[in-house]
């Protein structure tokens, strides 16, 4: 019995882990998965996307806390901070869209993915050029404390990371499902050619689609900084390739595949490590991904929809 | 077509009278190559490797050049980054060896170039002094290569040792990074240090993870459950804040320990409070250094505003040896084989070279006989000597 | 642009044949009267490596020097000797056009080789840019294969590489070489450069049969899904790579003998053009543009679309071991870490700069990429702000890469050029 209990506990602490982690993949593959849907393009330049976010929120957030704290609430300064930022990096967003894959409407689709990830390098060295090759750390903008519920270790981090992330997809679902202009959207993924005939101007669609691919990352990128306050300029290369791996895993076009496989992302990369030796981890983790497409290649949620490449 | 002819004729006419040294002798300048990992993984590494090498260039610039058997000759560092690619590494030392005439080579840092990039070095029969690469293969079997610091089959038993001298523990557990061959070299060194210690098992939790990971949750709740004493994580400074921090969400309560790899002053700076009180195996303490230790880290803090690593400090070594076996060498012919060759047999001789790390005195293979130190970060945030481990 | 033209009519009469002429005489200047003379009057200290690049970043103060130094080593020997040579290449290379196709394009090859040996043979460091260069092309004709052929878009490039390089390193280690790892050599040692090419097809094959884990699920449907799938296999091997400490794990494996010199990786290279060159004008290659075009259609005209895209896919991956292998006994050292993401960029960036579809854009952009980052290192870090913004205008310029959708003609590269001046 007691080691039955201990078994529970040990899952649970687990699932714990891997929400917080399965919370950044589904944040940032939904950017992702936005601009797949919308647009049919692989937004390379996502991941450092997600860096030059996490970068301004670091300048915003230390500015921040210089000016107000002591006079102003703990929560009201990482408010102030998320929507600054948010607004910021959108326009990061914009700008790969402009720069980047707005010359490029006509052009085949892999040329866009190379100017993203060109845009993305430029974006790492850019940085490292700024600042210098120096680490940042993210100043805590609010105080960790760790509790011990049962067992199972928790820190509000953790907890506000999982709640705030959860809050934001469903923001964003409202968005997309309520508003018009996420109405366009829609209409967009379905079909790119004929909606701009219907008077919805692409060169509208596709910035707001970066602008809040990009502010959702960036708010990731704020909540990244608490749980793992290490910034370098090559930290949104790995993540941001997962996404990849996660938006498409979703299914075209669809967020809730998108968030969906970002969270069993993070469930697989943490139960998989707890599971088998963690040496093999990735080959585990990246097979059973593997399996999965072989009998759902569709992904998740995927529209049954040509996806004919426009080569 | 005449006026392309035209066009050449004065453009050839331009490039004679403007070419500023036209017909002056070639000068004989000591060239001493640097390769440093300025992009990629750890450019931080890369920048102290540079900053070290550019004080070394000053202190011989003051004193008009590099005297070698009575002459002063100019000297030029030649620095190329390696990106933290091996082939990059490869392609450095051969530019710098078969195009600038370097004389020596001081890099690159660490073992994944270092392997390879010794391999051009040995063949070309030019010098290389891996300042940071403790992987036995960058020197094994390489008359030219040599290296600044100890080696991991020393480090691995001096950490075990220690743990167990100081606490008195029996069960360890070890987290590393499978995907980087010097964590995980350390690692399994000190694995089987530990289990010759205290019996087969006595590692209970064997952990890894991949390069650039930031989440180490599942690793280190396992190791939690293990029910270890001791932490063992040979990881580089910007992995170890998150593994500490993590750590201690989790409720890990025992000491934490590490390697030479911790030894950059941001490891501290990232990792704030929470690092306080841990150990780690190192090259040096700069905290309570003396005499020339103490003269390069305050020159190096004002010229930078930080406290060198130990990256920079073993660099500067390895520029002393460098400096010290160019000059003993006797005598710069400009003929660059012969030149180097001299290079080699002297750096070989060099006996308890007194260096800022320590003294060193080389083996057969090219590697330092020299001390581990056993740093504490203090209540200061500073890494202050604890203990010192000789062979 | 006066100018332009009259240089382009004045050498529009040039044939092939004298351009590798005036080459090569350029390549020999250099090769004997260049560190000497050429450079000593112009103050250089050494001959400028290429071609004087990496001087002219370096001290803006050689710029002078650098350029005379190009001029008088190659571009007044190469159009001096083209235009004056013509006289009599011309009448050449008309023999030659009477000839089999096959004598004269080995005959320039031949040539090419030559000067390309010369000019590499002045340094290592040229020679290994060289080698590094040639392995590139056969990586990124073989890529262009699947991404640009084919029309997918396919990530694993480097897994296969990484098999290639494994496999032919592991085999060679264990059977003509004295080492840590497999101990005493197998067989004699004097008969490794012999069995290398066996060795480099196994590495070949071993990739070609690993790619059938991506191929056999993903080519159930179209889509994106082979981006992914792809993805995931590069990931797997590096981390399969990773986990096999027989084979050195991550710290790697070394000391592969030197069985790759620049004759050895031209000769590939050129096996290698030619294969993909008539594989793709093959009735095989064009089912394969088909299928790229319009699946159903194909599938319709009796192209077995599967089938189709299996083989290019699998001989695609076949290359890329092949030149994993290469690259594996040049650096001499392999370790998973070199097959990962950085490497997958910089692949994708060399073939959809050259263009796809084509074997020529596919040499233009490995080549390119290849010397840009070369020329560029003293610039240090704005190197990597420089390619990419290059690349980018490239992109938004020419959208398909720089020459897509070409095929080589030898023949018309090669034939006499008198008769243009009647205005044929």
């Amino acid at each position: 019995m007691e080691a039955l209990i201990e078994l529970v506990q040990y899952i649970l602490q687990n699932v714990i882990n891997a929400l917080q982690r399965g919370s950044f993949y589904a944040v940032i593959s939904i950017g992702y998965s936005m601009v797949y849907g919308v647009l049919m393009l692989f937004n390379f330049a996502h991941g450092d996307i997600f860096m030059v976010g996490t970068y301004i929120g670091f300048g915003i957030a230390t500015l921040f806390l210089a000016l107000f704290a002591g006079f102003l609430p703990g929560p009201l300064i990482f408010l102030a901070t998320v929507i600054v930022t948010m607004f910021l990096a959108s326009w990061v967003g914009v700008f790969v869209e402009v720069a980047g894959y707005r010359p490029l409407r006509s052009a085949p689709r892999a040329s866009a993915a190379i100017t993203g990830l060109m845009i993305g390098i430029i974006f790492e060295t850019g940085i490292l050029i700024l600042l210098g090759a120096k680490r940042l750390s993210f100043p805590p903008l609010m105080e960790s404390v760790s509790y011990k519920v049962w067992g199972i270790y928790l820190t509000n981090v953790k907890v506000i990371i999982i709640i705030i992330s959860l809050l934001l997809m469903l923001a964003l679902h409202t968005f997309i499902q309520k508003t018009k202009w996420g109405m366009a959207m829609r209409a967009m993924s379905y079909d790119f050619l004929a909606v701009p005939l219907m008077g919805v101007s692409i060169n509208v669609i596709a910035p707001l689609t970066f602008a809040v691919g990009a502010g959702l990352a960036a708010v990731a990128g704020i909540l990244y900084g608490q749980a793992y306050p290490i910034l370098d300029p090559y930290m949104g290369v790995i993540i941001g390739w997962k996404a990849f791996v996660a938006a498409i895993l979703g299914g075209r076009g669809s967020i809730k595949g998108a968030a969906l496989a970002g969270y069993l992302l993070g469930f697989i990369e943490i139960f998989v490590a707890t599971i088998f030796p963690s040496t093999l981890r990735d080959l585990i983790a990246y097979s059973i991904i593997l399996l999965i497409l072989t009998y759902r290649p569709r992904g998740f949620f995927g529209m049954e929809h040509s996806t004919k490449l426009r080569l | 077509m005449r006026k392309i002819t035209v066009l050449i004729i004065v453009a050839l006419a331009f490039a004679l009278a403007f070419s500023s040294p036209a017909f002056s002798a070639r000068k004989t300048v000591i060239k001493i190559g640097i390769n440093a990992p300025m992009t990629g993984d750890i450019p931080k590494v890369g920048e102290g490797s540079k900053y070290a090498a550019l004080l070394w260039l000053e202190d011989i610039e003051k004193a008009g050049g590099l005297e070698v058997g009575g002459k002063k000759y100019e000297v030029e560092l030649v620095i190329e980054d390696n990106e933290s690619k091996a082939e990059s590494a490869v392609k450095a030392n051969m530019k710098m060896i078969t195009q600038d005439d370097v004389l020596a080579i001081v890099g690159p840092q660490s073992s994944k170039q270092a392997v390879p990039a010794g391999e051009v070095a040995n063949k070309y029969k030019t010098v290389m002094i891996s300042p940071w690469s403790t992987n036995p293969a960058t020197t094994m079997d390489r008359p030219y290569v040599f290296r600044g610091c100890f080696l991991d089959p020393f480090q691995g038993p001096v950490v075990a040792n220690f743990i167990t001298e100081e606490f008195g523990y029996t069960k360890a557990a070890v987290l590393y990074d499978v995907a980087s061959d010097y964590p995980k070299g350390l690692a399994e060194v000190f694995k089987a240090a530990w289990e010759k210690k205290h019996g087969a098992g006595s590692v209970v939790a064997y952990e890894s993870f991949t390069t650039k990971d930031t989440d180490f949750s599942s690793q280190l709740t396992k190791i939690v459950k293990s029910g270890a004493q001791v932490l063992f994580t040979p990881q580089y400074y910007n992995e170890v804040p998150l593994i500490v921090q993590q750590a201690k969400d989790l409720g890990w309560k025992g000491p934490i320990v590490g390697s030479d790899s911790w030894g950059s002053a941001e490891t501290v700076e990232l990792c704030g409070e929470a690092c306080y009180g841990l150990y780690f195996s190192s090259h040096y303490a700069a905290a309570g250094a003396k005499g020339a230790t103490k003269a390069f880290i305050d020159r190096y803090t004002e010229n930078y505003g930080y406290i060198p690593d130990d990256v920079a400090a073993l660099t500067w070594d390895a520029l002393k040896l460098a400096q010290q076996a160019i000059q003993d060498s006797g005598k710069i012919t400009g003929r660059i084989e012969k030149d180097r060759a001299a290079v080699r047999d002297s750096l070989a001789k060099i006996k308890n070279f007194a260096g800022i790390t320590g003294n060193m005195t080389f083996t057969e293979e090219g590697d330092p006989i020299k001390c581990a130190v056993i740093v504490k970060i203090n209540d200061n945030g500073e890494y202050e000597f604890y203990k010192s481990s000789c062979p | 642009m006066e100018i332009a033209k009259k240089f382009k009519n004045t050498f529009s009469t040039v044939p092939m044949l004298s351009w590798l002429l005036g080459t090569l005489t350029a390549v020999a200047i250099e090769y004997f009267w260049g560190y000497d003379y050429i450079s000593y009057y112009l103050g250089l200290s050494k001959i400028p490596v290429l071609f004087g690049a990496l001087i002219m970043l370096k001290e803006p103060m050689m710029i002078p020097g650098a350029i005379g130094y190009d001029l008088i080593v190659y571009v007044i020997p190469i159009l001096l000797i083209a235009k004056t040579t013509a006289f009599f290449t011309n009448p050449v290379a008309a023999i030659l056009e009477k000839m089999p196709l096959w004598f004269s394009v080995i005959l320039h090859l031949l040539l090419f080789y030559y000067t390309l040996h010369l000019w590499a043979g002045i340094n290592d460091y040229r020679n290994i840019i060289v080698r590094l260069t040639l392995i590139s092309i056969i990586l990124t004709i073989s890529i262009n294969v699947i991404n640009g052929y084919q029309g997918e878009f396919s990530c694993s490039h480097p897994g296969f590489m990484a098999i290639g390089a494994y496999v032919s390193s592991a085999l060679t280690l264990f059977l003509f070489a004295n080492d840590k790892m497999f101990g005493t050599a197998l067989l004699p040692q004097e008969l490794g450069p012999w069995g290398f090419p066996f060795i480099l097809i196994a590495g070949g094959i071993a990739a070609s049969l690993g790619s059938l884990l991506v191929a056999i699920p993903s080519f159930k449907t179209r889509g994106d899904y082979l981006a992914i799938i792809s993805l995931a296999f590069m990931f797997i091997v590096k981390s399969a790579v990773e986990n096999l400490n027989v084979i050195g794990g991550a710290r790697g494996m070394g000391g592969q003998p030197e069985y790759a010199p620049l004759p050895i990786i031209f000769i590939w290279t050129i096996i290698c053009i030619w294969v993909i060159h008539n594989f793709v004008t093959s009735i095989m290659g064009k089912a394969l543009n088909a299928v790229r075009d319009d699946e159903a259609a194909s599938e319709s005209m009796t192209v077995k679309t599967r089938k189709t895209k299996m083989t290019a896919f699998m001989f695609g991956a076949f290359w890329a071991g092949i030149a994993g292998g290469l690259f594996a006994h040049v650096i001499a050292y392999i370790n998973p870490g070199m097959f990962s993401i950085n490497r997958l960029a910089e692949i994708l960036a060399m073939v959809y700069f050259g263009g796809l579809n084509s074997i020529v854009g596919s040499i233009v952009g490995a080549v390119s990429i290849n010397i840009l980052g070369e020329a560029l290192r003293p610039l240090e870090l704005f190197k990597w702000i420089i390619i990419p913004l290059i690349l980018i205008f490239v992109m938004i310029f020419r959208p398909y890469g720089l020459i897509s959708f070409k095929e080589i003609n030898a023949k018309r590269l090669l034939r006499s050029k008198h008769k243009r001046e009647q205005g044929v």
